[in-house]
């Protein structure tokens, strides 16, 4: 029963298995407990995003503007840093600071209906140069001790990063399940016009999406700038593709209603591994991107050998649903 | 158990762009009863219910539930006062399980309010149990059946402790199990003190579960009778009033020779198999059945929308094979859809585009780079004063006109094709009376002239008034076809319904 | 026909008025936009109403253009094509192999790189409708595909130059001498889109497409057909547009259209199209075109930044969509003309888009004062200057980085300001914030348009660039080059702040010191196309074959200028080659990253130097993690510059000099064309204390 419902999870979870498989017999130093941790903490910055990444896609909506507002979260943690915050205090900032970015593509999005694909794509541009503007790439420096690893040293530094992810990743696979409003969420994008007659009120549940992925990317570019002791002006560049990637090859519809959290937790894995993958078995790292984009249509050909993807036999454009 | 007036409709009038739908109806609703409503199409049923539920504000009257009058309806205030429909496509998320869109409906948790999914799937399964229908609660509703997912909207709207019940069609697609099953559930409610109003063509029925009958007629209400008192015919008789030759304008045409044939045709995709027919120039043949019987998919087969895979289709004698509608075209075969807003208009185009949309190579110069725009709104122009389109302008978009009028736009665009064989599917569903007459003379006109017409309704007055022959489907074929002189609403019923004695008798 | 219902008739209208035939979008308001930029832009900026500078907005239009014009149908039929601007990368580097490797003619090239535009636009065409799966994710999968591959095959690293100049004139020459050749490309291929969608029939069928795509089949439309045709239409228009980008640049590298394809869709929808499907028009997405063109243009020619552009277009995009959102409440789904419920009244969108526009204008304003204030403290406030010299007309210097982001050219900017207030001269800082050559070639157009006195640019692509200088000088403007040279004859002098030989031959030396001559080493690079950082690494691989044959260069990874990044693949190197002593870094970003990497692995027998900037290494230095770094005062080099450019402008100083008076660094020296900063330094724990940058 499970196995027929959850058939993409499955697929997916069997291509990492067998990338596993092939690196574990090409190079069998991939599995060194060092690398192994590296890997991890590498990744959860970009497992918190597919988080959000995943609530927006299940309310049939896209965002494209993750990698801008990573980068503004990274700097504005620099900049609240210095100025000597205790750091619980600049852990709430930085994600009210994302959750404020977040509102704003939800209002435009949720209230005012308005496609997300072009929302989210004038909002790529205009933060990202906006940032650059103000800062002129120069890069925050100087930080304060207590910033890198929170003050608690390499290895208390990496433990908290990976807690507070398991955590986070935790509240949320059992929110979706169990919580009522998450169920709003699915309803909304399964058909927004059922949602409607039901007495859910679509726009509100899109604004705080919108909002809870802000709040997520301000703490996933907490999380890896405390990795360092200095903030680069450009961060997160290609980091939307990342996350909708790992969303889709996870099992989601693109169109909104379908997608588990053990789906993403899949495709970032597999994709965030391939990079190193490569590199440990001696092939040209440069055919990452080619790699990549070779299993998001690899996903796409399986969505249509499980019969996944006519609804209604039209052609969906993602963001084509207005709330 | 005592009755008491449960809802009360009174003197509602609804006009859409002029045309009105509803003149003054009345309609009441007591407590414990099913209340039969019947009327033709464009007599303003879907009207009334789209009122009652807040789809629709009215322009006049009012609405009173249990004594206080409903201001400022919407469908969010009329679900909360208990007013619950059910129409014909079922409104499921089809990706929740019928468990989650079940409780979805019915319940009232917070922002943080936890979900209990033991509670969701036994009540759930407690609700499916009462209906009757042996569905498990962990289905994803898209895997369901049409009929199933009925079922599962019925259960949903029980759960909502739905105090009015209203069904539009509901037994259209349903076995004689599940029917049967239907209505004992029905009886349950009543008994429970529901009061039930029950839309349906099949008249057949009604005898057998419902209490009254209002017939309504042109947007008016003719009348309220106890279900005892009244006979089938009895009730025709009042839904069609006027001078039935008005409405089925029929007149002898006379008959050229066979220029559409089926033979052994069929298309497993499509689920229909073996259907045997010849139609000739002139002829009106109608095509009756239950919904699921194939008729629809007869007609897409036939114009390309779907692949056959046996038997042959004759023009004039010549084997063609069709595979897709643009070729259909070619060879002057026309459909027009049942779904009008999705398929047989494009809504947001202007009137001339869509009247032109099938014929843009006529229109389209040498070499098909020089448009001919003027010869376009010529065409355009003369179809909308011909067919009587009621518009200002043919660059308007279709969206504003009103159903009927939109369906002669849609009808506009086929007969600029100038074919030979013109399939109409259900052709006057949810349009006024007015324009619906005007259709059917249109078919007179065309028939006249020619054209050999295939025409698909579930209405049977209109199947019996405007065909030359009958063909009844059921289970993907033609089951029986009948002449105009031998044809009765019964026996086509029965014939339909599958089996020799009818549902019920009169 | 009796008809049943009264028979009011009206005349019945047939025409249209005129403005909703011309704008069935309200094009105009985009037109007014377009028209208000040309009227601030006339007055704020240098030359900007002028027929050359007309031609120039043209010549830039035309690559994103084609693009623009296929992706309008695309958007009409509700779908997207997020692919394109990766298959210009993929054409680019195609054509450049198959010419320059193969040995295949141009002709020939070219007409195989279109071919694989339309094998590009079949894969996603068949994705699209035999899979029937959404185009926004089949085009995202083949973006990153097409990019992938064209990366894959140059393993990132292969630039192609040295094309014909016959086939150069296609990108950069001038036809009687005033008109680009594109414009011969992009006006007929305006035209032929125009009439194809909205004259023919075969064009509206995309409309009806685009509303209802069953509605179109039941009425007979070839749906799969048309939707199969665009598509391969699209990869077929990228590659064309490869081409004359290739031509225009003169290179050929995998990056190529990076970033078109965003900027094609934000002018189809600023255009009026709606993403829905169902509406836009040709008009429309030109005029979106040159909006966003014109723009970016007019902002140069008033001195401001190019991030202003991005951020404007950025609030043009949400207003449009607000507006259009106000016009047609129903559109995208809820076509339920019952639902009342949720409708946003239009006041409340007039409020919403008043408060985005008003927080626009602030933000804007705000920061159109500050620098300008900035502007005006340089050229006013500040201590007496020094040598003034006797030509004492203001020299107008327009200096130009490589990439505005890069730390590295941060801190040249900041002697290059030093110097300009010394001087009393005016200096335009601007290019492109990462590494793009095309942006490089728009910003020398620019300032040749706007007139400065010098032009001073750090070169990322050598051939594109060169042809642009040359235009510079032809028309009286002194050209040097600084950090990274263009070809000789383009410019009158290079400042050098070392040769590549001396830096290649620094750091292995370094290397070699802090390793004892042997053991193996990895290098982290900045792009692997960077061509600075080739030629450094050409120079480390002699070296180390002439002197030192027992050390082992086991690999070079990209960093991209990203940390984070290099953090990555340091960590990738240490696992894989655990045999590795030495990492070196040479693009500045990638040193610290390193460190961090190094210093996270507690490797504490892998040392690291490269070249990069001394306060971002100081921490490692201090630690010991850095053992040294190399480079040169990169402040004094963008100090050197200004005083070199200064002294052109007035005559002061040319070909032929030996020496250069340099303000504070004194008597430069300098040798034929090249003026020299001096030897790469090396910083290191002892004396990385005195330097602040």
């Amino acid at each position: 029963m499970i196995f027929s419902r959850y058939k993409r999870e499955v697929s997916a979870a069997i291509a990492f298995v067998v990338l596993l498989v092939v690196v574990g017999i090409a190079a069998p130093t991939f599995f060194s407990a060092g690398n192994l941790r590296d890997l991890v903490i590498n990744n959860a910055p970009t497992l918190l995003i597919a988080i959000g990444m995943t609530l927006v896609i299940l309310a049939g909506q896209i965002d494209i503007s993750v990698g801008s507002q990573f980068a503004v979260c990274s700097v504005a943690a620099g900049f609240l840093a210095k100025t000597g915050m205790p750091i619980p205090i600049l852990f709430i900032c930085v994600l009210l600071t994302g959750a404020a970015m977040g509102a704003l593509n939800g209002a435009l999005i949720g209230w005012l209906r308005l496609p997300s694909i072009i929302v989210t794509l004038a909002m790529l541009v205009m933060w990202r140069d906006a940032l650059r503007w103000v800062t002129e790439g120069a890069w925050v420096q100087n930080l304060p001790e207590n910033f890198q690893w929170f003050g608690l040293g390499q290895t208390g530094g990496e433990i908290l990063i990976v807690a507070i992810t398991l955590v986070l990743f935790a509240f949320f696979a059992w929110s979706l399940r169990n919580l009522a409003s998450a169920r709003k969420v699915y309803a909304v994008g399964s058909d927004a016009e059922a949602a409607r007659l039901a007495g859910i009120r679509s726009p509100n549940v899109v604004f705080w999406v919108f909002v809870i992925m802000g709040g997520l990317v301000g703490i996933a570019a907490l999380l890896n700038a405390v990795r360092f002791s200095a903030i680069p002006g450009n961060s997160g560049v290609g980091l939307e593709l990342k996350a909708i990637a790992a969303v889709v090859v996870g099992g989601a519809a693109i169109s909104g209603g379908r997608a588990t959290l053990i789906g993403t937790l899949i495709g970032v894995a597999l994709l965030g591994t391939i990079g190193t993958a490569l590199t440990f078995v001696g092939i040209n790292p440069f055919w990452e991107k080619a790699i990549q984009g070779a299993i998001i249509l690899a996903a796409l050909v399986s969505d249509v050998a499980l019969g996944r993807l006519e609804k209604n036999g039209k052609f969906n454009l993602a963001g084509a649903k207005a709330a | 158990m005592p009755e008491k007036t449960l809802l009360k409709a009174s003197n509602i009038s609804k006009s859409y762009s002029g045309v009105h739908a509803l003149r003054d109806a009345s309609f009441t609703l007591r407590s414990g009863e099913v209340h039969a409503l019947v009327g033709e199409n464009g007599a303003g049923k879907s009207t009334l219910i789209k009122i009652i539920t807040g789809a629709v504000l009215q322009d006049d009257g009012e609405i009173v539930l249990n004594g206080e009058a409903i201001t400022s309806n919407s469908p969010a205030l009329s679900k909360s006062l208990g007013i619950a429909a059910i129409y014909q496509q079922p409104v499921l998320f089809p990706e929740l399980t019928v468990a989650e869109n079940i409780a979805i409906g019915r319940e009232r948790l917070g922002a943080f309010g936890v979900i209990d999914w033991k509670e969701r799937r036994n009540t759930a399964k407690a609700l499916l149990e009462r209906v009757g229908a042996r569905i498990d609660t962990e289905t994803i509703a898209a895997e369901l059946s049409m009929p199933q997912q009925q079922l599962v909207e019925i259960t949903r709207a029980l759960g909502a402790d739905a105090k009015v019940l209203i069904f539009d069609e509901p037994t259209a697609s349903l076995s004689e199990e599940d029917t049967q099953n239907l209505f004992k559930v029905i009886r349950e409610l009543r008994a429970d003190g529901v009061g039930i109003i029950y839309i349906s063509h099949r008249l057949e029925e009604l005898p057998v579960i419902a209490d009254r009958v209002t017939v309504l007629r042109d947007g008016r209400t003719i009348e309220t009778l106890e279900m005892a008192d009244v006979t089938t015919e009895q009730m025709i008789r009042l839904m069609v009033g006027r001078d039935l030759s008005a409405v089925f304008p029929k007149r002898q045409v006379e008959r050229g020779e066979v220029i559409f044939e089926l033979k052994n045709f069929g298309s497993r995709s499509a689920g229909i198999r073996g259907i045997d027919l010849a139609v000739r120039a002139g002829e009106i043949v109608g095509v009756s059945g239950l919904i699921g019987a194939g008729r629809t998919e007869l007609a897409k087969t036939i114009f390309g929308l779907e692949a056959p895979d046996e038997g042959e289709i004759l023009i004039k004698g010549r084997a063609i094979h069709i595979g897709h509608p643009s070729e259909a075209i070619e060879y002057g075969i026309a459909y027009l859809p049942e779904d009008r807003r999705k398929h047989g208009v494009v809504l947001d185009f202007p009137i001339s585009a869509n009247i032109t949309l099938a014929s843009l190579k006529k229109l389209s110069g040498f070499a098909g780079l020089n448009f001919r725009f003027g010869k376009e709104k010529e065409i355009a122009a003369d179809y909308t004063r011909r067919l009587g389109v009621k518009t200002p302008a043919i660059f308007n978009a279709v969206s504003t006109l009103s159903g009927g009028n939109q369906q002669k736009v849609a009808l506009s665009r086929w007969l600029m094709t100038k074919p030979s064989v013109l399939i109409l599917d259900e052709p006057t569903q949810g349009i006024d009376v007015g324009a619906k007459a005007e259709i059917h003379e249109l078919m007179m006109e065309l028939a006249e002239q020619g054209v050999a017409i295939l025409m698909i309704s579930s209405e049977l007055p209109e199947v019996l008034g405007m065909s030359d022959r009958i063909a009844v489907m059921s289970g993907g074929t033609i089951v029986k076809i009948f002449d105009r002189a031998d044809a009765t609403q019964d026996k086509i019923l029965s014939v339909a319904l599958g089996h020799l004695e009818s549902a019920a008798t009169r | 026909m009796e008809s049943l219902t009264s028979p009011e008739q009206k005349p019945l209208r047939t025409e249209q008025a005129w403005h909703q035939r011309i704008f069935p979008n309200n094009e105009w308001i985009l037109l007014i936009v377009l028209i208000s930029e040309c009227l601030i832009f006339s007055i704020k900026g240098n030359n900007f109403l002028t027929s050359g500078n007309g031609f120039e907005i043209t010549r830039l239009a035309v690559e994103i253009g084609l693009l623009a014009l296929v992706m309008t149908p695309i958007i009409i039929t509700g779908g997207i094509d997020l692919s394109v601007g990766s298959m210009m990368g993929l054409s680019a580097v195609v054509m450049g192999g198959l010419w320059r490797d193969a040995g295949f003619s141009m002709p020939a090239a070219i007409a195989i790189t279109l071919l694989v535009g339309l094998i590009g636009g079949a894969l996603n065409a068949a994705m699209i409708t035999k899979l029937k799966a959404p185009p926004l994710i089949v085009t995202l999968g083949t973006f990153s595909l097409f990019r992938g591959i064209a990366e894959g095959l140059t393993r990132g690293i292969e630039n192609y130059s040295g094309f014909s100049p016959s086939f150069l004139f296609l990108g950069q020459g001038y036809v009687f001498g005033v008109i680009p050749t594109q414009l011969f490309i992009l006006v007929p291929a305006i035209i032929a889109v125009w009439w194809w969608l909205h004259r023919t029939a075969y064009g509206r069928s995309f409309y009806a497409i685009g509303f209802s795509q069953e509605g179109a089949r039941y009425a007979g439309i070839k749906v799969r057909r048309r939707l199969n045709f665009i598509y391969c239409l699209s990869g077929i228009a990228a590659s064309l547009a490869a081409v004359i980008y290739v031509a225009h640049l003169g290179q050929a590298k995998s990056d190529a259209g990076t970033g078109y394809e965003l900027t094609a869709i934000a002018a189809v929808v600023l255009g009026g199209a709606s993403i829905f499907g169902g509406r836009g028009t040709v008009l429309g997405t030109v005029l979106g075109l040159f909006a966003i063109v014109i723009l970016q243009n007019g902002l140069r020619l008033s001195g401001q930044p190019t991030e202003l552009a991005g951020v404007l277009t950025g609030v043009l995009l949400v207003v449009t969509i607000v507006i259009d959102r106000a016009w047609r409440p129903h559109e995208g789904g809820s076509r339920n003309a019952i639902s009342e419920e949720f409708e946003v009244k239009n006041w409340q969108i007039g409020v919403l888009s008043g408060v985005i526009l008003a927080a626009a204008l602030i933000v804007a304003g705000s920061n159109w004062l500050l620098v300008r204030s900035i502007k005006d403290e340089k050229s006013s406030a500040g201590p007496v200057q020094t040598a003034i010299p006797a030509n004492s007309k203001k020299s107008v210097i327009a200096m130009m980085p490589k990439a505005k982001g890069d730390p590295y050219f941060i801190s040249c900017k900041l002697g290059a300001e030093e110097a300009a207030k010394e001087l009393g001269a005016e200096l335009l800082w601007d290019g492109p914030t990462d590494l793009d050559p095309a942006k490089q070639n728009e910003v020398v157009e620019a300032w040749i348009t706007r007139g400065v006195d010098v032009i001073a640019v750090s070169v990322e692509n050598k051939e594109g660039i060169s042809t642009v200088l040359r235009k510079a000088r032809a028309k009286g403007i002194k050209v040097v080059t600084w950090d990274a040279d263009a070809e000789k004859e383009a410019r009158d002098f290079l400042i050098n702040q070392a040769t590549p030989q001396g830096i290649g031959e620094t750091l292995t030396d370094e290397a070699a010191r802090i390793m004892g001559g042997k053991g193996e080493f990895a290098i982290i690079t900045a792009s692997l196309s960077a061509a600075n950082q080739n030629e450094w690494i050409k120079y480390i691989k002699q070296r180390l074959t002439e002197k030192y044959p027992e050390m082992k260069l086991v690999a070079i990874q990209p960093s991209e200028g990203d940390r984070d990044r290099a953090f990555q693949e340091t960590q990738n190197v240490l696992k894989v080659y655990p045999d590795v002593k030495l990492v070196m870094g040479i693009a500045a970003p990638a040193v610290p990253g390193i460190a961090e990497a190094v210093k996270q692995s507690n490797r504490k027998d892998v040392k690291v130097t490269g070249l990069s900037l001394p306060n971002m290494c100081k921490p490692y230095i201090k630690e010991g993690i850095i053992e040294s770094i190399v480079l040169w005062n990169t402040v004094d080099l963008g100090y050197l510059t200004v005083f070199a450019s200064n002294a052109l402008s007035n005559g002061t100083f040319k070909s032929g000099d030996k020496k250069l008076a340099a303000g504070r660094l004194n008597e430069i020296e300098v040798v034929d064309d090249e003026v020299r900063l001096g030897k790469p330094f090396i910083f290191n724990k002892d004396n990385i204390d005195k330097f602040n940058f």
